[in-house]
């Protein structure tokens, strides 16, 4: 018989007991853990201020998983098993007490003494599983409710920005900026490639003399800056289109009067930055030196901000044509063709009637493309698939 | 505030788990595809291992990242026995041996069960003995494979 043959292993329960976390890892995770440098993940859930203020649909509470590049939720399953954690003996068994195995086993190939046991040092009733949640996930939310708002009137000037006594040209030191950054970030339950593209998206700055903040430009605000850089990009003949350099622009902002900017540099860079080509966008924590704008996107930008200043709620909808019309004024003349309602981004804009509209944030676009039909179908799809009670008898309880 | 890191395997901290002779003997009795560079490994089992209950300072687990107590109170007790009927170490290309592996608990109860490779790795995960304020947590071993007995016992017959 080959079981009187083979190898019998002792197998033993270690008291006391340690403590262990299973975590189940996607290809990619994986991928990254087992990599030469691999970096420390981070396991973050957003502040109790943050929570209350981002409320997520799907979990009142959760922790995110945050790799440098990517996002997992942490979803933890119970198991029925017992999964235990075994690790070779470490020798501390009597004779005595194998005896006691090796009598009650009373075959004759279990009769050998076992040559070597394993030992299970931690039992686990819960595996952590990781998934992505079918939006996958923004930093947008959670910066626009951490970030202060940038949104000076004008003649307004000396309100909460003040920038008399200063040298305006310099903000924060590079170092501090990307410590606000961080700091910031730190708070934001997602990766920090996610918290940086939401931080771009925004056009976030950091600026203060004193007490260093991180802003967001109001959409107004950054409509006007956009003004502003178009018509000094105009006069000073900068092709936003070519390769130049932000500080030239920064001095075409700047007129004549040198000690009152109109806004930060580091707004004006913000701006640069998020519409720079993508392939041509320098690290956010480089400096921005040149820049060069995609024209396609930048139009699309011009027209949505243009939107959220002018028609930033049903009440407030605009005539279409009228919106055409000020979008084009806001465009340089050879891009004005471009400006049709057809480039706004999908879902930007709902219309009351056929002749007016109004904008629609990000965040409630995502809740209407993603049709309830679509979604059920999927996770059916998904449950069927899955071993997970959870899911499988999510759908067919309803 | 609300952070906390999880620290990679360094293969530093495996040389220090593996070089420490008290942590860990030598050899690993189990078949080469369930052996890890920390000799840990994951057994499933469709039932619950019952021990006599142990006097309260013993139940306690064993503050984390420290196998042994100091005064090494740690002890073992003898379960079953594991076997591998089919496995040759001869021979460790042939995966066939996966397929059957016992668990006898006593003299008359038998689990059968076998070798599976987990369709998603699993990262095995504890905390960190270095810090105390922070709370850290590190990975020690990613294990690919598990042993696990889906079946209930079965009487064995004894001859």
């Amino acid at each position: 018989m080959s079981t009187q043959t083979s190898r019998s292993v002792l197998f033993t329960h270690t008291q006391p007991q340690q403590s262990f976390r299973l975590l189940e890892l996607p290809p990619d995770l994986e991928e990254l853990l087992t990599s030469k440098d691999a970096p420390v993940i981070k396991l973050k859930s957003p502040s109790s201020a943050l929570a209350q203020a981002v409320k997520d649909p799907a979990a009142q509470e959760y922790v995110n998983l945050c790799t440098p590049t990517k996002t997992y939720r942490i979803r933890q399953v119970m198991s029925s098993n017992s999964i235990h954690i075994l690790q070779p003996s470490l020798g501390q068994i009597s004779r005595d007490d194998i005896k006691v195995v090796e009598e009650e086993a009373g075959e004759t190939g279990a009769l050998n003494l076992p040559d070597d046991s394993v030992t299970t040092i931690a039992n686990c009733g819960s595996i952590l599983e990781l998934h992505i949640p079918d939006g996958g996930f923004s930093a947008v939310p959670f910066l626009e409710k951490s970030l202060r708002l940038y949104d000076p009137r004008s003649g307004d000037d000396d309100g909460d920005m003040a920038m008399d006594d200063s040298n305006p040209d310099e903000g924060p030191s590079a170092t501090q900026t990307q410590e606000a950054r961080e700091k910031v970030c730190e708070d934001v339950p997602v990766s920090t490639a996610h918290c940086e593209t939401g931080w771009l998206e925004l056009c976030a700055f950091v600026y203060g003399d004193q007490e260093v903040s991180c802003w967001r430009p109001s959409a107004r605000m950054r409509l006007s800056v956009w003004k502003r850089l178009m018509e000094g990009a105009l006069l000073q003949g900068i092709d936003l289109q070519k390769q130049f350099l932000v500080g030239d622009l920064w001095k075409s902002v700047l007129d004549d009067d040198v000690s009152a900017p109109p806004f930060p540099r580091a707004l004006l860079e913000a701006l640069a930055r998020r519409l720079c080509a993508e392939d041509q966008r320098p690290a956010l924590s480089e400096d921005i030196k040149w820049a060069c704008f995609d024209k396609e996107e930048c139009t699309r930008w011009v027209g949505e901000i243009c939107l959220a200043a002018t028609a930033p709620t049903a009440s407030s909808a605009v005539g279409r044509s009228e919106f055409l019309q000020v979008w084009k004024d806001c465009l340089p003349e050879s891009w004005r063709a471009d400006a049709i309602l057809s480039k706004l981004p999908e879902g930007s804009y709902q219309s009351p009637n056929p002749t007016t509209m109004f904008f629609v944030d990000a965040s409630q676009r995502k809740q209407i493309s993603k049709a309830p039909a679509a979604g059920a179908a999927a996770a059916k799809t998904k449950a069927k698939t899955t071993r997970n009670w959870h899911e499988l008898l999510k759908n067919s309880k309803r | 505030m609300p952070s906390i890191q999880l620290h990679p395997t360094s293969l530093k901290s495996a040389e220090t788990t593996t070089s420490n002779p008290s942590s860990l003997p030598a050899s690993n009795p189990l078949p080469q595809l369930l052996q890890t560079p920390s000799g840990l490994a994951i057994l499933e089992l469709q039932a619950t291992i019952n021990l006599p209950t142990f006097e309260s300072e013993d139940d306690q687990h064993a503050s984390p990242g420290s196998p042994l107590n100091s005064n090494g109170t740690t002890f073992e007790t003898p379960v079953g026995k594991l076997m591998f009927p089919d496995y040759s170490p001869l021979n460790p290309d042939d995966t066939k041996w996966m397929k059957r592996v016992y668990l006898y608990v006593g003299r008359y109860q038998r689990m059968t069960g076998e070798v599976k490779k987990l369709p998603k790795p699993l990262a095995v995960l504890r905390k960190r003995s270095s810090s105390e304020n922070t709370e850290e947590l590190e990975v020690v071993e990613i294990v690919r494979y598990k042993v696990f007995f889906k079946n209930r016992p079965e009487p064995v017959n004894n001859i």
